[in-house]
Parts: C-alpha cells; sequence; structure tokens
C-alpha cells in the first residue's frame, strides 16, 4: 500500500504541520479542504501530493492543543468542520518560524562562499 | 507535556468511539463536497468533478485507517478487538473449545498436583537452618553398604570426641510410645530421648527454660523433661510455669525444665511429644536404636566427614579387639528418609507425565486442524488487507483465551488435587509429614509452558497461512483436498501416538487391578469377623515384675469376658497386622546352627484361646491350653514356614527349639523351648511379604508388659468400648487403651497401600482412555467434514453408505491399530526396564505389585480390547455422518 518509512514521515508530518499553523494564522479559521487548497496554492502544487494526508496532522494538532475544530456553515451553507488556531498554537508557530529562521542563518553561512583569508 | 496531553487524548479516544467514527465519515463527506463544487465551478462534468475529487483525497480507507491509528491507541484497540471476536469465535464452538480448555486445566492440574507432593516429600528442604549440611551418621556392613549396624556406645563417644569434620554431632532414639499423667489425666504419648547436643546441631534453640546439663545426661539423674511445643499449647495450655512442674511418664517423676520451639519438628518420624535426656546404659554395651545426626563443618564434604568418622571407627574397633566387619557412613538427612518413598512417587509422577503427553498430543492435534480449516479464512482476510502481524495477533488472541481459561482451571485443579493427595495418603504411607502445599514455581512453570504450547499451536497456522498462495488457497473452496492429504496424515500420526500412550497406562492399570484383586484374596490365614483390638502397653514400677504383669491381663481378660454379650475374648504381646510384633533367633536343638545368629522368628506369646479365637488353623500336634502354665514344661507352636525353614521335611513336634543370645545388643537367651503343635501362616505386616517363621508361645510361660486384646461381641461398637475402658479404670486408671480398632480396620489399613496405587492409575487409565476418544472422534469428524463434498458426488454417483463409511473410517482406524501394537511393544519394554525398579517379581518385599507377572496376559488382552471397543465407537460414530450425506447438500456444500 506505500507507506513512507517512518522517520521521512514523520519529518514530513512535522513541515506539514507547521504549514497548517501559519495558514491557520495568515487566513483565519478555515476547513480542511481550503487549509489543503492554500496550501497547495502557496508552496505551488509541489508538496501536497495526497489531500488525505492532511487529516492525520490536522488530528495532532489537535491533540496537542495547538488548533481547536469546531462544526459549522461554509459559503455555499455546507456543513464542515473548521479549525482555528489557539493562543498555544500561535506561541508554537512563533517558535518555530524562530527556530526555522536560525537554522537557515545558519546553513546560509555554511554555504556562502567562504571569506578568504587571503 | 505535550505528549502527555497527546497521550491522554489518544487513551481517552478509547471511548465515544463510534462517535468519533461518525464525525470522521461525516468530515471526509463535506470535504468531498467542497472539492466537488469547486470541480464543478471550473467545468467539470459532476462525474469527472467527484472522480478528481476522490483521486486527489487518496484512498478514503487509507486515509481513515490513518487517521484512526493516530487518534487511539491502535495497537491497545486491536488487541481488544481482537480479544472480543475471538472470544465470540470460542462461545460459537462450545465443543472444540471445552475439549480444549479441559485438556488443558487436566494437563496443568495433574502435573502441578503431583510436582507438589514430589516437591513436599523429597525436595523440601527439612525445616532447620541450613538443613542441607545436616547428615545422618550410621555404620553400615563392610560386605552389605546398604545394612544398617548398631552403634556401640564406645563408638558413639570417640566420634563426639575425636571428629573434626562435624562442627557439632547429636544422637537420639526413635520415639517411643508412654503412658503421661500429668493433672490427673493419662494418654499415651510419643517420648525421644536424645542428647542436648541435638538441639545444637539443628540449631533450634529452646523458646522457653535450658537444655539438659551435662550431669542429667547420667543414668540416675536424667528424670527431667522437655516440652514440644505443640504439647505445650495443647495439653498445657500454653501455661508459662509449667516449668518446674513434675509429670509421670510410665509411673516415673520427672520434672519439666524447658519449652522446645515450635521449629523442632522431626517431619520423617512420629512427632515427640516430650524430650528426655538420652542416657547410656553403663552395662549395656550399645546404645539401644540410636540415630546420630551431624552438621558438617564449614567446607567439609559428605565425603571427607565419613572418611574421617570411618577412621575414628576402624580405630577403635581395632582397640577393642574386635573384628572390622563395619564402616561409617554418612548421607544427608533429607535424602536418607525419603528414599524408601521416592520410588513409587516418581513411578506415578511418570504416570502423570504420560496422561500430560496425551492431552498436550491432543490438543496439538485440535489446534493444527482447526488452524488447517481457517486456512482459507486467513487468505480472505489477508486479501482484504489484514496484515501478517494482524492475522497471528488474531490466533494468538484465541490461543491466549483458551490458556488462560485452560491455566485457571488448572490450578484450581491443581491445588484441589494435592490436597487430595495429602489427605488420602496416611502418616504411614508418606514418609514426611509436611504439608503438600501447591508449589508455586512449579505452577509457574507449567503455566508457562502451556500458554507457550497453546501460543505456538495457535500460531502456526496463521504462520503458514500467510506464506501460502492467496489464490491458490481462495480458488480451492472449502476442501483443499491436494494439501489435506498431508494434514490428515499428521493428523492420523498423533492419533497412534495417543493411542500407544494410553494403551500403556490402560495396561498398568489393569496390572494394579490384578495386583489389588490378589492382595484382598490372599489368604490371611486368622479372621475374627466383627472383633475389636486394643492395646495396653502397662508402665510403671507396679508392673515391673512378670507376676503383676500376667495378674494385671488375667483380671482384665476376666473382667471383659464377664460383660454381657461378649463372646470370646483373647490376649497376645501382638495379632498379626497390628505391627507389634516381638522377635526372637532360635536355633534347633542338636543341629548345627543354620548362621552364627540363629534364624530369625516373630515371637507371639499368647493365651491358651488364641488359635481358637482368631481361627487359625492348626495343622499337627495340638495347640496350647491352660496346661501350659509357668511351672509346666516350656513349650511353642511353629507355623508352617518356620516348620519348614528348621526342620525341612522332617516332623517337627517333639523338637526342641534353642533360644540364641544377642551378644552385641545383650540380650540374654530364654530357656529352650518344645515343639508341641504347627499352625498355619498368618500374614504378619501384609499381603505383599516375604514368608514370615512364627512361633507362639503360652503367655504364662512369657509374660510381658505390652498386650493386644482381641474382644469378640454382638454388642455396638461404642457401648463395648465404653465397657472396655471401665473395666480397664477400674483396674488401674494410669494404664490407657490405645490403639483401638475392628480388626477389619486392620485388615483394610493392610490394603489401603495398595488401594490407593490402583484408584491413582485407574483414574489416570480413565482420562486417558477419555482423551483418546475425544481425540479420534475429532479426527475423523473433522475428515468426514472436510470431504463431504467427495462423499456427496460418491454418493451421487452409486458408491454404496458402507463403501463411504469404510472410506471415512480406514485411515483413523489404521493408525489406530499400528498406535495399539506400538502401545503393546512400549508396554512391555516399559515393563521390562522398570520390572526390577518397581519389584514385580511374587513376594518380593516392599514391591509396588503382588502377584503380577510384567507380561500379565490377562492385563494386556483386556487393555486392548477396551482400547478397540473404545476406538470402533469414537470413530464410528462420526463416520456416519459421511454415510448420510446427502448429495444434492454436499454438492452445494462449499
Amino acid at each position: 500500500m506505500g507507506d513512507k518509512p517512518a522517520d521521512k514521515k514523520d519529518v514530513w508530518q512535522g513541515t506539514l504541520a507547521l504549514m497548517v499553523l501559519k495558514t491557520l494564522q495568515s487566513m483565519g479559521p478555515l476547513h480542511g479542504y481550503g487549509i489543503a487548497r492554500r496550501i497547495e496554492q502557496t508552496s505551488g502544487d509541489l508538496l501536497l501530493v495526497n489531500y488525505g494526508t492532511l487529516y492525520p496532522a490536522l488530528l495532532r494538532l489537535e491533540q496537542e492543543g495547538y488548533v481547536s475544530s469546531e462544526w459549522g456553515f461554509s459559503d455555499n451553507n455546507r456543513k464542515a468542520k473548521y479549525y482555528k488556531l489557539t493562543r498555544a498554537g500561535r506561541k508554537q508557530l512563533n517558535k518555530e518560524e524562530r527556530e526555522w529562521e536560525q537554522t537557515t542563518a545558519i546553513l546560509a553561512r555554511f554555504l556562502a562562499p567562504g571569506e578568504e583569508r587571503s | 507535556m505535550r505528549r502527555l496531553r497527546t497521550w491522554f487524548s489518544r487513551l481517552g479516544a478509547g471511548f465515544g468511539r463510534r462517535r468519533r467514527e461518525g464525525e470522521l465519515s461525516a468530515e471526509m463527506e463535506s470535504h468531498l463536497q467542497l472539492h466537488i463544487e469547486d470541480n464543478l465551478r471550473s467545468g467539470m462534468t459532476p462525474s469527472e468533478a467527484r472522480r478528481q475529487a476522490l483521486l486527489k483525497l487518496g484512498g478514503l480507507e487509507q486515509t481513515k485507517e490513518d487517521y484512526r491509528e493516530r487518534r487511539g491507541l491502535p495497537l491497545l484497540e486491536a488487541w481488544w478487538r481482537d480479544f472480543h471476536f475471538a472470544s465470540r469465535v470460542l462461545r460459537k464452538n462450545p465443543g472444540f473449545t471445552c475439549v480444549v480448555v479441559f485438556t488443558l486445566a487436566l494437563g496443568i492440574g495433574a502435573t502441578t498436583a503431583i510436582f507438589s507432593v514430589l516437591e513436599s516429600q523429597l525436595w523440601r528442604p527439612l525445616p532447620f537452618l541450613d538443613s542441607e549440611r545436616l547428615v545422618d551418621v550410621h555404620v553400615v556392613l563392610r560386605k552389605n553398604p546398604r545394612q544398617w549396624d548398631v552403634i556401640t556406645n564406645s563408638v558413639c563417644r570417640a566420634w563426639a570426641e575425636q571428629n573434626h569434620t562435624l562442627s557439632s554431632l547429636g544422637a537420639y532414639n526413635f520415639p517411643l510410645s508412654r503412658n503421661l499423667t500429668a493433672g490427673g489425666r493419662s494418654e499415651r504419648v510419643r517420648v525421644m530421648p536424645l542428647t542436648s547436643s541435638t538441639f545444637k546441631t539443628l540449631d533450634v534453640p529452646l523458646e522457653r527454660g535450658r537444655t539438659f546439663l551435662p550431669e542429667e545426661e547420667t543414668a540416675g539423674r536424667d528424670h527431667v523433661a522437655i516440652l514440644s511445643h505443640e504439647v505445650w499449647q495443647t495439653r498445657f495450655a500454653s501455661d508459662t510455669n509449667v516449668i518446674g512442674k513434675a509429670l509421670t511418664i510410665d509411673g516415673e517423676l520427672y520434672v519439666v525444665v524447658g519449652i522446645a520451639s515450635p521449629r523442632l519438628r522431626f517431619e520423617y518420624l512420629p512427632e515427640p511429644a516430650l524430650f528426655v535426656p538420652l542416657v547410656p546404659d553403663p552395662a549395656a554395651k550399645v546404645m539401644r536404636g540410636i540415630y546420630m545426626i551431624g552438621r558438617l563443618g564449614p567446607g567439609v564434604s559428605v565425603e571427607g566427614a565419613r572418611a574421617d568418622l570411618d577412621s575414628i571407627l576402624q580405630r577403635q574397633l581395632q582397640a577393642e579387639g574386635a573384628k572390622q566387619e563395619d564402616l561409617a557412613g554418612v548421607s544427608n538427612l533429607r535424602v536418607t528418609w525419603t528414599e524408601y518413598s521416592a520410588r513409587p512417587l516418581y513411578f506415578f509422577a511418570g504416570a502423570i507425565l504420560l496422561v500430560l503427553l496425551i492431552a498436550c498430543v491432543n490438543n496439538a492435534g485440535l489446534l493444527l486442524a482447526r488452524g488447517l480449516a481457517r486456512q482459507r479464512e486467513f487468505a480472505l482476510r489477508a486479501t482484504l488487507g489484514a496484515s501478517r502481524s494482524n492475522l497471528i495477533r488474531q490466533s494468538s488472541a484465541e490461543s491466549l483465551l483458551l490458556s488462560v481459561a485452560g491455566g485457571t482451571a488448572g490450578t484450581m485443579l491443581g491445588i484441589w488435587g494435592s490436597g487430595v493427595f495429602g489427605g488420602f495418603w496416611s502418616e504411614d504411607t508418606l514418609p514426611r509429614h509436611t504439608e503438600i502445599s501447591l508449589d508455586g514455581r512449579v505452577l509457574l512453570f507449567v503455566l508457562g509452558a502451556s500458554i507457550f504450547s497453546a501460543l505456538l499451536m495457535g500460531i502456526l497456522p496463521a504462520l503458514f497461512s500467510s506464506r501460502v498462495d492467496l489464490n491458490e488457497t481462495l480458488r480451492k473452496g472449502a476442501s483443499g483436498l491436494s494439501a489435506g492429504r498431508s494434514q490428515h496424515r499428521t493428523r492420523n500420526l498423533l492419533v497412534a501416538v495417543e493411542v500407544c500412550l494410553a494403551l500403556v497406562l490402560l495396561f498398568g492399570a489393569g496390572l494394579f487391578l490384578s495386583s489389588f484383586i490378589r492382595e484382598k484374596q490372599a489368604p490371611r490365614g486368622f479372621d475374627a469377623p466383627g472383633a475389636l483390638t486394643f492395646r495396653i502397653s502397662l508402665r510403671g514400677e507396679n508392673y515391673a515384675q512378670p507376676d503383676q504383669q500376667k495378674r494385671y491381663f488375667r483380671s482384665l481378660t476376666d473382667q471383659i469376658r464377664s460383660l454381657p454379650r461378649v463372646q470370646e475374648v483373647t490376649l497376645g504381646t501382638g495379632i498379626p497386622l497390628d505391627g507389634s510384633q516381638l522377635f526372637a533367633s532360635l536355633n534347633v536343638a542338636g543341629h548345627p546352627p543354620r548362621n552364627e545368629h540363629g534364624t530369625g522368628v516373630i515371637v507371639y506369646s499368647v493365651e491358651p484361646n488364641f488359635l481358637q479365637a482368631l481361627h487359625i488353623q492348626l495343622l499337627a500336634g495340638r495347640g496350647l491350653d491352660p496346661r501350659d502354665t509357668e511351672t509346666a514344661p516350656r513349650v511353642a507352636l511353629i507355623n508352617r514356614n518356620a516348620a519348614h525353614t528348621l526342620f525341612g521335611s522332617e516332623d517337627p513336634v517333639g523338637k526342641v527349639l534353642e533360644y540364641v543370645a544377642d551378644k552385641r545388643r545383650d540380650v540374654p537367651a530364654k530357656a529352650p523351648v518344645q515343639v508341641v503343635g504347627v499352625t498355619e501362616n498368618t500374614q504378619e505386616f501384609g499381603p505383599s511379604e516375604v514368608a514370615f517363621d512364627v512361633i507362639y508361645v503360652p503367655f504364662s510361660q512369657n509374660p510381658d508388659q505390652g498386650a493386644s486384646i482381641v474382644v469378640s461381641s454382638n454388642l455396638p461398637r461404642g457401648a463395648l468400648l465404653g465397657a472396655i475402658r471401665d473395666a480397664a479404670y477400674s483396674l488401674d486408671k494410669d494404664q490407657p487403651l490405645y490403639d483401638v480398632k475392628t480388626l477389619d480396620q486392620l485388615i483394610g489399613e493392610s490394603l489401603r497401600g495398595s488401594q490407593f496405587d490402583l484408584i491413582l492409575v485407574g483414574c489416570l487409565a480413565a482420562v486417558a482412555l477419555a482423551l483418546v476418544s475425544v481425540g479420534i472422534f475429532g479426527t475423523v469428524a473433522y475428515f468426514v467434514q472436510q470431504r463431504t463434498q467427495e462423499f456427496g458426488i460418491r454418493l451421487a454417483l452409486g458408491a454404496t453408505p458402507g463403501h463411504v463409511l469404510r472410506e471415512a473410517i480406514s485411515g483413523a482406524y489404521t493408525m489406530g491399530l499400528v498406535g495399539l501394537a506400538f502401545g503393546v511393544a512400549v508396554a512391555l519394554a516399559l515393563g521390562r526396564i522398570l520390572g526390577s525398579a518397581l519389584y514385580l517379581v511374587p513376594h518380593e518385599h516392599s514391591g509396588m505389585l503382588f502377584g503380577v507377572k510384567i507380561y500379565d496376559a490377562t492385563s494386556m488382552t483386556v487393555a486392548c480390547i477396551v482400547l478397540l471397543v473404545v476406538l470402533f465407537l469414537a470413530g464410528f460414530v462420526p463416520a456416519r455422518r459421511a454415510m448420510r450425506v446427502d448429495p444434492m447438500v454436499a454438492l452445494r456444500y462449499e
């Protein structure tokens, strides 16, 4: 059935979680389908192959307390489950954003053309 | 912190599952609808819109599955689900479930019980500190190291003074019964003389008071006693002031100086109530009936101690100028005292293990058959997406449930069983008076083993099926003929093994039955239907003289004879089977002695009416009568064995027999006697025994302080006993009656050991038979079920029902017969191997079987017939179903 190896899956899940939090921060409360579309658009159709993989990630975020969910109505009056960023989620998002920036800064220094001694 | 929250959330997800399932479905559905709407808006057709939405979502079921895995604790939930399902499956097959659980319980219970008995009787250490360092010290004959010899005073002293391998040495006598009078009441209790060093050797300090002082261990100053803890509690009500008080033992005053610890228990001897100093008789050369125990010094081995004591012994013998025909013997105390019982116990353990084996084979077959029958089911589930671990987990759940059920039942059976063993086996049969408690280690081991085997049997089919080509299995349908053949072969082989083992057990049961019947019918040589017997041992200075003894017993018997409805009263120093026989050594006057110690005989000193009262037949000459008074010439009767041993084919009447003095034990010779008659033999100790030589002498010429009295009367026992007690008390209230039994009880007790053996082996054989029939029934039934379709076709094509029937049973029957043949061979082989160990030779002493040969044809024939009948029935009943198959139903049967 094509399972991804475990560690890769975890990394992917982590990245996906971050994207979800960011999406919710910028878009406000959104349903699952909406989040999936938005991530696809933002990443340029590169990342989210299966919309289905989103839902376990959403569940995990809810279990960790970073998002909360609530049934509501969409524009077309369709019943859908909306996800919202919690305060803890906001804090986690800030933390992870800072960590990413730090990581990329270190890497940038590492990978940049080195200052020659000469 | 986050992880904890996550974990709790996942745990909590176990509850309210249905609601969440519903929510998930709703969310998925809503997602799809939103996507479809978008697709419609971008111009797709409705069907295309839906298809694209579904594709983009990914596998719906897979998504749900991933979600579920995230949500709950999937492993826990899976196990819970599997157990639930497994229990339902098992409930739907009550026959199978019951048989497996029952078999498992039987195996666990029986094995636990027997090992508990073995542990408590043979392996459990004695209740003393560091008890494995305790050794029994004795003297053996050089030419026959299995025979113990006497320990003389000098050797005892030499060992005590000179040894340097034992850290302490103690000595004691066998606890004999004495009359204890205290607080106005008399009873018979066991009194054990021992040295104060014994307390030190066993490392059991007294609870109160003191042990014996050195001066108290000499003659004349030894009238001090230590109470056992039990008697202090029961008889003296734990009165702490009892120390310093006096009590009377056999008419002599003793002062209580101490109270023993409750830990002082001699499990392999009758429990003593009192301890008195062991005092060597200065006039005698030997310590009578002395046993010595020692504690090995640090780092000393048994052999080292033995060598040391032996060198001391040899030096001593040399110094005394005695012949060096003895060796010192040192052996582990526990092993020495349990050796006697070890053999029959191990035999029964072996028999139980046989039954266990049959049970295991049965279970293995059942589980295997069932596993194979469900291969198709496993294949189907694998196709639907169950992984290998899923399938294995499912079968494990079933096996675990079965194991738990079987294990619980087995534990209860084991507890009950060990209790029954303990209760049934009396004091005489079991060597150690310990509690037969359930040994935890054994139970754990057996439980573990059975769970392991059950799991193995349950998992193997799942393992096999997951490798099998799914396609093949599904296409084959329910019959699966070609692979089926090897499966059936295995099944039938298991049947053969079961039948073989069952035959061995049945044969054994037959042997024991034969043996028991022969024992019951063995001629006892005496009888007194309904008679009551009891013993009195006269103690005290009032009865030291023979005249006093005679006078007492005469008065007693006269009084009892005058009671109403008493028909006959007789007296002897012992009666057959009551265990109080006396011994002596004789030579024929005028003939050269047969060996230097004379011929050993049993002596009964009896009243003139003894023979008539006990219906002992007189073969030649005359019986004893009142004219054989103390002043008349000394006479005796001998039994047929003695006549043969002493005189061969000569006529013994009129010949004279001389007593042989026992110089080693300092027993002087009595005056010679003349033989006046020959009696028939009687059983002395039980049916299976060597032939004993017996002489009967008149009580008036050979009085003794102890006697057994037999009363024949048609009074009810209670009334009779009361009247007798009153008569005895009126004569002297300090001489109690004891060992009160009816003659039938006496005879019954001599058979009790073999009766128990028979019941045990019989039960095992019955269980084996039941298991075998179930096994065969199951095999044939399964076989028939698998080939129902084929049988239906055959019947439709014109085969006779008989033909089909034969086809159905032939496999099982053939294997059954093969198993039977093997069983006969194994039984005979086992008989040969064990023969000498079980002493199957008739009349050999201390054997388990009496009067049957190991090739006993009757037992073997009966066992074979019984097994064949069972085989036939167990196979025939399910096979009949094969005949009755409706072809139309069979053809449609899948």
